[in-house]
């Protein structure tokens, strides 16, 4: 009945809303949309053609904006500079991230089917360690996480990035809320048919969490590929940083140079803006339903 | 059923019990040993800022605590009330910073992002999608990335932002290093700083508010308007009241991201010019990993951590309250 009401409201002519969604005032809120949509652009626009600027326009006061004679030079520049092996950053950014997807995906939602469907003593405990974990900020964990690396001599290695981060909090609570949903019988099913409990996690739990696990994966990977100060802490031999540290340290040597620091810049900041526009739908979900950034 | 079943279906059942048990043990235990790493972080981390530290000197044989890294106890928390060294100087003028910063994005995000959502919603739902994702972008996108792009528009030569100025007939500025131009009583690197945050932030609360906004249910604001309401009415009297707890959830992640600001302020201003931008992030950095300060630094930590722990305290409590429509 009130779906009923609803289409024939949203259906017939009066509706009251429609006044506001495509009357004259329609066409103000598009203006507005498409002005906040450019100013949300330009920085990126900007950027993107500063990059192909050369030496002698980027120093042009004023600037222009159209590349006069667009060229290539500054990214050929930077994919030949001697002491910038690029490939190395890229595997670098890549390696940490994908390993911290990785046991982050595992340790979720393994810790999340056992909070959500196991009873055991010192459950609440347990968890509550895990929820203090959440709220506590880096800037309370940042030097001792530094003293013990120094101990153990982890520091500059890409394990320095991972060692820390094997059981994300967050993930764990967004996981065992998605697991708490799946019914009981269908896990008994499978204990019935002789599954032991880690073949019920693996084959029937797993198998279920498509969508979350993207989420949170996808989540997972664009903190760390996007991850600054950790990394500039820890990582101090250049040939192990990642690739925002490099870009900041790329640009302290060419800091009058905007038009090789931009094209810099884009080769760091558009890979990730691909990922976005695949996973645009999850990510964004993703976002709102963690409250992680 | 027969006993001898009965007996059968019970050993299956208790075989399960163990079976449960083993693989709870199982999950459990290697997770429990990794969290001591987590235990002995925070727990070096609380003891750190009774000290004066630093990785350079051996010290005592626990944690390397004591001997020449001598206990001083409450003495840097003393230091950074009354003190009139650089370093207690730095803190004060750091933490007023975080705060100006955080009071600041707080009030403009949520001008732009409240008005902006809702006209948003009140457009045809495939541009709803298109206008979301967009706007999303600069929230995906590197801090560096950003502050790279920023401090490249700020530039005082070739900026985008001067030449807008320049356009309008007024003397450029320099935007990120003058220390005496000051707008409505902010430093002009403070505004930069700000709007650099505000555009790369308030694509979040604008998507957290688009998906509020949805769950309200259209009947209401029909009814309004029927009733007689126009549309700015039916905005204040109706739709914000029934945001209000996603207003403050907005409110309570937005300042807690502030306060820890880091990434931009260091590559766009490096707390500069003349201190103007110093936030307590900064100033922790500085302290531990330049000066090797680490006692100290430990300090400002707690600090920076206690404010942030309030805050999302005061969060869970306020949030309490059930809404229903």
């Amino acid at each position: 009945m009130a779906t009923l009401t609803r289409t024939y409201q949203s259906t017939r002519k009066g509706n009251p809303l429609d006044k506001v969604r495509y009357g004259l005032k329609g066409y103000l809120v598009h203006f507005l949309l498409i002005v906040g949509l450019a100013l949300t652009l330009m920085p990126f626009v900007w950027m993107i053609l500063a990059s192909f600027k050369v030496a002698t326009e980027i120093m042009r006061v004023p600037p222009t904006f159209w590349p006069e004679n667009p060229t290539l030079n500054n990214y050929q520049t930077i994919l030949q500079d001697p002491k910038l092996p690029l490939g190395r950053f890229y595997l670098n950014s890549a390696f940490v991230a994908v390993a911290n997807v990785c046991t982050s995906l595992f340790t979720s939602s393994l810790l999340g089917y056992l909070f959500a469907k196991y009873e055991f003593r010192g459950k609440r405990l347990f968890f509550g360690w895990f929820m203090l974990g959440m709220m506590i900020p880096g800037t309370l964990t940042m030097i001792p996480g530094y003293l013990i690396l120094a101990k153990v001599g982890l520091l500059n290695t890409l394990w320095a990035l991972i060692v820390f981060s094997a059981v994300n909090a967050f993930g764990l609570f967004m996981l065992r809320q998605f697991i708490e949903t799946l019914p009981n019988e269908l896990l008994d099913a499978a204990r019935i048919d002789g599954a032991s409990e880690w073949q019920v996690y693996l084959r029937v739990v797993l198998p279920q969490l498509g969508p979350a696990l993207a989420t949170l994966g996808t989540l997972t990977f664009m903190s760390n590929w996007n991850a600054y100060l950790w990394p500039m802490v820890v990582i101090t031999k250049v040939e192990r940083r990642t690739l925002p540290v490099i870009l900041t340290w790329y640009n302290s040597q060419h800091s009058s140079r905007p038009n090789i620091t931009m094209a810099a810049t884009v080769m760091v900041v558009v890979p990730i803006l691909v990922v976005y526009f695949f996973f645009q739908r999850w990510i964004v979900q993703g976002f709102t339903m963690s409250g992680l950034k | 059923m027969s006993a001898s079943t009965l007996r059968a279906v019970k050993r299956r059942q208790s075989g399960l019990a163990a079976e449960k048990r083993r693989f709870v043990l199982g999950v459990t235990i290697p997770t429990l040993i990794y969290e001591a790493l987590g235990v002995l972080t925070i727990g070096w981390a609380l003891a750190l800022m009774f000290f004066e530290y630093s990785s350079g000197r051996a010290g005592g044989p626990i944690l390397g605590l004591g001997g020449s890294n001598p206990f001083v106890g409450l003495e840097h928390f003393r230091n950074m009330i009354v003190g009139t060294s650089l370093e207690a100087r730095l803190f004060r003028t750091s933490l007023k910073n975080t705060l100006i910063f955080a009071f600041g994005v707080l009030p403009l995000n949520l001008a732009i992002t409240l008005p902006l959502a809702a006209l948003i919603e009140s457009v045809r739902s495939r541009l709803k999608i298109a206008f979301r994702a967009i706007y999303f972008l600069p929230v995906v996108t590197a801090g560096v990335g950003v502050a790279m792009m920023w401090g490249y528009i700020f530039d005082p030569q070739y900026g985008l932002a001067n030449a807008v100025v320049r356009l309008l007939g007024a003397t450029p500025i320099a935007w990120l290093s003058d220390p005496r131009a000051t707008f409505l009583g902010l430093s002009i690197g403070m505004w930069a700083v700000i709007v650099t945050r505000l555009w790369s932030d308030y694509g979040y609360n604008l998507v957290i508010f688009i998906a509020a906004l949805q769950g309200i249910p259209d009947q209401l604001q029909e009814a309004a308007i029927i009733d007689g309401a126009n549309a700015w009415q039916c905005f204040w009297k109706v739709t914000v009241p029934l945001l209000q707890p996603t207003l403050l959830f907005v409110c309570v992640m937005t300042m807690l991201d502030a306060f820890q600001v880091f990434d931009i302020i260091q590559v766009m201003t490096q707390g500069g010019p003349n201190y103007q931008t110093r936030v307590l992030m900064l100033d922790i950095y500085e302290n531990a990993f330049r000066y090797q300060r680490m006692g100290w630094a430990a300090a400002v930590g707690f600090v920076l951590a206690i404010l942030v722990m309030g805050i999302t305290v005061v969060q869970m409590r306020l949030l309490r309250t059930e809404w229903e429509y």
